[in-house]
Parts: structure tokens; sequence; C-alpha cells
């Protein structure tokens, strides 16, 4: 699907079972940290990412894809937007229990 | 497809009668209800028995005048979500008296079964894997909040009847 | 209050089960996302920025100390410790897993509470007044008819598939605190000249991006023909609500596409045909649900404490709260507590799991059990003799839940915004907070008088912006959170729509704007008279200028 891009994208989406916020990595996992995502700078390379989410979605694993434009901060990849930085850290207003506490993949029944 | 029968109705066995083709002499044949309110009665008395194939934005009072003449009625649905397929299935049933069957097709899910059996749907078309879950979905609640057009009373009518009966015996 | 029984118990626990099935259908793959959205909607799951959402009803605000207790029990074992209490009468907890969903429903089975129908295109939770029964002010507890309607609208065969969501609204009291001319249908129960109880009929009010009020369709309903007069309105809709665009798809639309009077004509030719058939309550059912709903055996008590009035001569807070925080009961001598949940700085709606079981041990001391939830966020205690007040006024106090600014300003309804939300423009809590701190001293507060400021994060108006006295609507301009400011609503008797003063600010603009039209407010006000007033009275010139022109 040729698409026309305004700059570097990564991908979002939430996991199915606990629709924890998770940033979709270049090997086609997944991780809790958007300095770990994968961000494609080209037409192609959105593509390609977007194929690897869609796999996930189709085995169940995550759902609600969003391709969004990416910066950086600390030269790590980050949510260009607030709206998905918000997702990144989790609530602003409560900075004591979103993922910025625990960033980590938390053991979950999964 | 599988039919899955909701009321123990006789199911149709009828075809699709394609666009420009006349029915075949005693053929039960579903035709979209656009084509039907132009038919004359020489349609009706070569093909056998004949239903109405409707969108969900079909009004129910167009179907006036052909109520003599369906045996049965087929909704549409474009979309589960089309919730006007209820209330013309309510609209045969409780306005136009329809006693034939009502068949829904369509992408409908089985956790509509039973709103669709309370509507007043007979058999519905679903993809033969979800047969099964159709069918379990019909046995999920028995006891309802409404009295609807298909002879199920509310539960506010049935808790004093129950009443009624015990003091009766 | 209402009790279930056996049918109530089976249908529940079914719906429960039901649901989890769907949920092992959707994680094994049976069923799709899209196939699997409306039923968790159905079952009040959404997802939003961080993680799933669930919302569960507080079927017509009133709860009682064990159901209040196993709300804190699921914050606590299910979610991070917290609930949100919601314009609608709802909590909403911000963190469960999905795996875990159908058991939290569970656990509400348990104490015959539920998340049925609190989303999706179909009838929701039914509001109405946090003070039903207990106020001075009604012709009749709403309440019975809330649970019938409750009960009406469960699992509807014919309209679980409504072109939008739909809400319905109820009050038996003069005073409209359940902003019923802002709902699908809103009903106000009323007594005719023979005395008999029955209803006007209001339809298509909504907020969202085309705000309305509704309009009144049958001035006296019978009360025995509210279902089947409720079934024909909602008939009507179910065929002939637009569904081609969401936007335009609510009752409101439809009823301006056709004009009330045509409204009110095809609903009352629909009814005359299902009138008589068993739809509608048998008496006996009536009287069932109505005794459960009996006033509580309160004693008739005096209205002078002098307790009460010495800490208030000693105690500025408790005086104000005294003066905002309660309202008469019908019963002399009683009072409803109001618990504001709209600490300065504080997150509105917000509860903790051990504040909520504050709440519901003061229920059982104080308040029969009983408890209310209001549209305005807060929590009520209903049934309180007057003599309890210090007690409770203390207790709640120590647990930061004794602010006594109900009704005043800083007594905010604020969406999730895009704190939580996953529509929003805009953040909308931190603007209640930068609120209540700019406004943090009660002689202030209480010298500005009542003040109803609503923000909602986006058009959607889950804030009720456009019935605020001062509105706020987040909105998104370039990429940066940006606030309309609007005047002059009204959710009450009197509803209206509050009206856009001029351009748009940031966080702090805002804040400073909200503030100079306060100021314009006092300057203007003439002896007792409240903004709403003011601003009614004077008209939005001398606001705008205040606000932009010094700019
Ligand atoms: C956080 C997730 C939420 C989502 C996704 C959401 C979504 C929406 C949407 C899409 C509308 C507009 C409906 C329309 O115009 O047709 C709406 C309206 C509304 N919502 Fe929410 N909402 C959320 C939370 C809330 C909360 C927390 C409350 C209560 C505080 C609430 C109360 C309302 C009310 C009162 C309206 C206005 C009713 C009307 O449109 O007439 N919502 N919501
Ligand atoms: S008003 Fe908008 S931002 Fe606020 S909760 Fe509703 S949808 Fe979300």
């Amino acid at each position: 699907m040729a698409r026309k891009i305004k700059g570097p994208q990564m991908i979002v989406a939430n996991r199915l079972l606990d629709g924890r916020v998770v940033f979709l990595k270049a090997d086609g996992g997944w991780s809790a940290v958007a300095a770990d995502a994968a961000v494609a700078a080209d037409e192609a390379g959105v593509d390609a990412l977007e194929a690897l989410a869609q796999k996930s979605a189709d085995d169940n694993f995550v759902l609600s894809i969003e391709v969004i434009d990416a910066t950086e901060r600390d030269g790590k990849p980050y949510p260009a937007h607030m709206k998905f930085a918000m997702q990144a850290l989790g609530p602003s207003v409560r900075p004591d229990l979103g993922y910025q506490v625990s960033p980590a993949w938390e053991q979950t029944d999964l | 497809m599988t039919l899955v029968n909701l009321t123990g109705i006789q199911a149709g066995d009828f075809s699709l009668l394609a666009d420009d083709h006349s029915p075949e002499e005693g053929a039960a044949v579903a035709v979209p209800l656009s084509r039907l309110t132009d038919e004359g009665d020489d349609f009706f008395k070569v093909a056998g028995p004949v239903g109405a194939v409707l969108t969900t934005d079909t009004n129910h009072a167009d179907l006036a005048p052909l109520m003599n003449k369906l045996a049965f009625v087929v909704v549409d649905f474009p979309a589960f979500g089309d919730g006007r397929g209820f209330s013309l299935a309510v609209r045969l049933r409780k306005d136009l008296g329809f006693k034939g069957e009502i068949r829904a097709t369509g992408p409908v899910i089985p956790d509509q079964a039973l709103f669709l059996l309370r509507a007043g749907f007979d058999t519905v078309e679903v993809a033969d894997e979800r047969a099964e879950a159709f069918k379990a979905a019909l046995k999920r609640f028995d006891s309802f909040y409404q009295t609807d057009y298909t002879g199920q009373v509310s539960l506010a009518h049935a808790r004093h009847k129950a009443t009624e009966e015990r003091k009766a015996s | 209050m209402y009790a279930y029984d056996k049918y109530d118990h089976a249908l529940v626990n079914a719906r429960v089960e039901e649901f989890r099935d769907q949920v092992n259908r959707r994680v094994k793959g049976e069923l799709t996302e899209e196939e699997f959205r409306p039923l968790r909607l159905m079952n009040g799951l959404y997802l939003q920025l961080h993680a799933y959402m669930l919302r569960v009803a507080v079927p017509y605000g009133t709860l009682n100390g064990t159901q209040m207790r196993k709300l804190a029990h699921i914050a606590r074992k299910y979610d991070k410790g917290y609930g949100h209490f919601t314009t609608r009468q709802n909590i909403q907890y911000n963190w469960p897993k999905l795996s875990e969903t159908p058991d939290i429903l569970q656990e509400l089975a348990d104490v015959e509470m539920h998340a049925i129908q609190t989303s999706g295109n179909c009838i929701r939770n039914v509001t109405t007044d946090q003070f039903a029964g207990a106020t001075a002010d009604e012709v009749a507890d709403p309440r019975p008819y809330a649970e019938l309607i409750r009960q009406w609208s469960t699992f509807h065969p014919e309209f679980s598939f409504l072109p939008r969501k739909f809400k319905i609204a109820i009050t038996g009291a003069d005073i409209d605190r359940a902003a019923v001319k802002w709902h699908d249908i809103g009903l106000v129960v009323k007594k005719n000249d023979a005395g008999e109880i029955g209803f006007e009929v209001l339809v298509g009010g909504g907020m969202g991006r085309t705000p309305v009020i509704a309009k009144t369709i049958r001035d006296f309903l019978p009360e025995k023909d509210l279902l089947s007069y409720l079934e024909a309105i909602l008939r009507v809709y179910n065929e002939q609500g637009r569904r081609d665009n969401k936007y335009k798809a609510r009752i409101k639309i439809l009823v301006d596409a056709l004009g009330a009077d045509e409204y009110a004509r095809q609903t009352e030719e629909e009814w005359q045909k299902i009138k008589d058939q068993p739809i509608d309550f048998p008496a006996e059912e009536a009287a069932r649900i109505k005794a459960y709903f009996a006033p509580p055996p309160l004693q008739v008590l005096s209205d002078d404490v002098p307790a009460v009035d010495e800490l208030a001569k000693k105690n500025f807070l408790f005086a104000a709260w005294l003066q905002n925080n309660t309202n008469q009961h019908k019963v002399p001598g009683h009072v409803n507590v109001t618990i504001s949940l709209k600490p300065h700085g504080g997150i509105p709606g917000d509860a903790t799991a051990e504040q909520m079981d504050l709440v519901a041990a003061l229920a059982d001391e104080y308040s029969q059990g009983e408890l209310r939830i209001s549209h305005e966020q807060n929590l009520i205690l209903p049934h309180v003799a007057k003599k309890d007040l210090p007690a409770i006024w203390t207790d709640l106090d120590e647990a930061g839940l004794g602010i006594p600014n109900a009704g005043l300003l800083t007594d905010i309804i604020a969406c999730p915004g895009l704190d939580y939300c996953s529509l929003a423009n805009a953040r909308s809590i931190p603007l209640a907070q930068q609120l209540g701190k700019r406004f943090d001293d009660f002689k202030r507060l209480q010298d500005i008088g009542p003040l109803k400021i609503k923000i909602s994060g986006c058009i959607n108006s889950c804030g009720h912006h456009h019935a605020g006295h001062i509105g706020i609507l987040g909105v998104d301009r370039k990429g940066e959170e940006n606030y309309q400011l609007l005047l002059g609503g009204s959710g009450a008797e009197d509803a209206s729509k509050a009206a856009i003063l001029g351009p748009g600010f940031d966080e702090n603009g805002i804040i400073d704007a909200v503030e100079k039209v306060v100021a314009v407010y006092l300057g203007e006000r003439e002896e007792g008279e409240e903004f709403l007033a003011t601003y009614r009275r004077v008209g939005p010139q001398v606001f705008k200028e205040a606000v932009y022109d010094a700019r």
C-alpha cells in the first residue's frame, strides 16, 4: 500500500489481554518502553513494520495498532505527539502509577 | 452456510431468484422487495412459495400489500449492528400479522441469537463454524424483562403470575 | 433500596458467564476485535489510552455500604487502588485486565451490581436526582420508575443495536439535579389535578458537537403507560435515526429533522397500537418495586441542634460545609450530606479504596446503609440526622473528604481528558487542579457563591461543558492543547446552552480568563445575585471585554 509519510514513524498498540501500551520492536516483538521501538524512515519501512504489527494482531496478541510520528528523546525513539507521549508515560496527573514507574515488562498472568 | 433454526419452524428450502430471471414453475424463490413490488399476479401464479428479501431500511408499510402473497421473508443485515432489522421483524409480526418464516442473513453474530428469536426471527443463516455458538447462545438466558411479540411475557408479569397461581392452589 | 430476586440474580449471573465466554472466544480468535468490541462495550469495557477501562453502573446512583466496599475491593484487587465516579452515576476503573474482567463482573454480581449497558449503542444506565426519595422538594421518588426502566431496557431484544447510545434521566423534584433536559429522554414525575402520578416526557436532548435541549412531547403520561410509551419513542428512533454518520445518529438529530411535533405524533400513533399489550408493568409489580424504596423510618427531630451551631461558630470550614454540603431532608431534623470528591488540587471524581471504605462505614453508621452518587461526581450520605453532622464531618475531614465546596466554583465536573481518554484533544484534569489551587480560599469561594465549572477534553462533552455556568472545552490547536471558554450554560430546570466567548487559550491563559470572568461577576452582581443570573442579565459583552481587551 503506497503511502506518503512526513517523517519517521513508529507503531504503538495495546496488548490484548491487559490493554497495556506496547511499542513494536524491529524483530516483531513488543516493548513497554518507547525507546525500544523500531523507527521507519520511509514508506517501505512503515509498510514492513505495519505488516509485522498486523501479524501480532492476527495472532490475537495486540489490538488498536497506530502508526505514529516518531521523534527522539535522549537519542532514543519517542512519540512526537502529546497523546502518544501520554501513552508512553501514563496519565500526567498520576505520575505515581503510570508506566513511568515500572516501564519494564511486568509479570502478568498472560 | 448452516441454517440455525431458532423456533423449530418448518424452514423453507428456497433459492434466490437471479435478477431478470423468471421463476421456474412451482419453484420456491426469494426475491428482492424492490422487484416484487413491480411483479404482477402472474409472477406469483407461476412460482411456488415466494419470499421477499428485505434490506434493513425497508419501511414495513410498503410490505402491507404483499402480505397475503408472501410465504417467507428474509431480512438481510448489512452489519450486525444495524438494529433496524430487529424492528422490521417486530413490525412484521406485530403490525402485519405475518405468520410465515422470517429469516436473518448477513453478518449477525451468535450473541444476537436470543434477540433475533425474540424480535420474531425463525431462522438464521450462519457460517458453518458459528452454528454451534449460535445454538449455545440460545440457551444463555431463560427469563426476560420484556414482553415481546412472540409470546414471551415480561418478568414484571411473570413474577405475579406465580403469586396468583400459588394463591389459586 | 431495590433487592434482586432470583430472576435478577439469574440474569446477571448468566450475563457474567456469557461475557466470560465472549472473552474466551476473543482470546482464542473466534471473535474478531470488530465483533467483540460492541459486546465488550455493552459490558462497560472500553480500551483507553493506557489500558482497558471498565465502567460499572450504579443504577440511578443508589448503592449500599456493602456495594461500596465491593467497589473498594475491586479497586484494590484488580486496579490501582482507586476509581473514578462519573457524571452518569457510574464508576470507572482505569486499569483492569481483559482477562480479569469476567471475575470483576462476577464479584459485582455477587453484590447485585453490574456493568450491563454502560456503553454501546443501547439504553444506558438510567440516571436520576442524587437526593431522590430524601429531598423536601419532591413529588415522588423517581427511583422505582428508574428501576422499572432499568429492567425493561436490560437486554432489550429490539433496542440493543440502536443508531447510537441512548440516555434516559428522570427526576421527581422541582429542582432538576439530574439534567433531564440534556438527555435523549428526560422524564419529570408529576401529579395531575386528580392527584395521580405521571410523567412529563421530553425527547431529543444531548450534548456532543450539536448541543440540544430536549423538547416536551407529552405533558402528562399516566404512570401505568410508561414502558409502552418509551417503547414507541424508541421504535421510531430505531427505525429512522441516522446510521450513516455517527455524529448525526443521536435522537436529537432525528427530533430536529422531523420536528418535535411530528416526533410526538409518530410516537403517539405507534403508542396507540401497543398501549394495551402487556408491555407495561402490572400494578402489582410497581407496588413490589416501590416497596423497596419505602422511606426509611426516620424520627422527626428538631432542626435546631445547638452542638452543630456551636461548631459552626467556632469553625469556619464546618460552617461552610454545613451550608454548602447539606441539603434539607423531607423529614425535619435530617439532611442529605454531599461528600465532595473535589479536593483542591485533586482529580475530580476520583476516590481511593480507603475513602470508599470510609464512606461505606459512615453510611452504615449514619445513613441507613445507603449512599448516592451525584452527576456532579460527588458522593452522598442521605437521611442523616443533623446531630450526627459534627462526627461525620470530623471523620470525613481526616480522610481529605470534608471539603466544603459543594456547588461552589471548585466543585468542578471534569472528564478524564487526555490523561486517560483516547478521543481527547486536551487534558481536563490539570485545569481542575489549577483552578483548585488558584481559588484555594474558602472565604473567597463562599463569597463568589454557586458557580458551576464544567470541563470536557473534546467536543464529545462528557464533562458537560455546554451546561456549565462556565464551560471549558479542550481543542487541538496545531498539536497543542488549547481551551475554549464558554459562558451561560445550565443543566438545571432552566437549562441553557453555554456560548463560546471568544478565541481559546493555553493552559495558563484559561485559568487567568476564568479569574477575570469571576472578577467581572463580582463587580456587576446585584445583592444576592448568583453568577448565572448576573451573566443572563448583563450579557456576554462585559465579560468579553474584560477577558480579551487587556490581552
Ligand atoms: C473515558 C472514556 C470515554 C469515552 C471514550 C467517551 C465517549 C463519549 C462520546 C463519543 C460521546 C459523544 C456521544 C455523542 O455525541 O453521540 C460522549 C458523551 C458523553 N459522555 Fe463520554 N466518554 C468517556 C468517558 C466519560 C466519562 C468519564 C463520563 C462522565 C464523567 C462521560 C459522560 C458522558 C456524557 C454525560 C456525555 C454527553 C451525553 C450526550 O452526548 O448527550 N463519558 N462520551
Ligand atoms: S469529553 Fe472527550 S476527552 Fe473527555 S472523556 Fe469524553 S471523549 Fe474523552
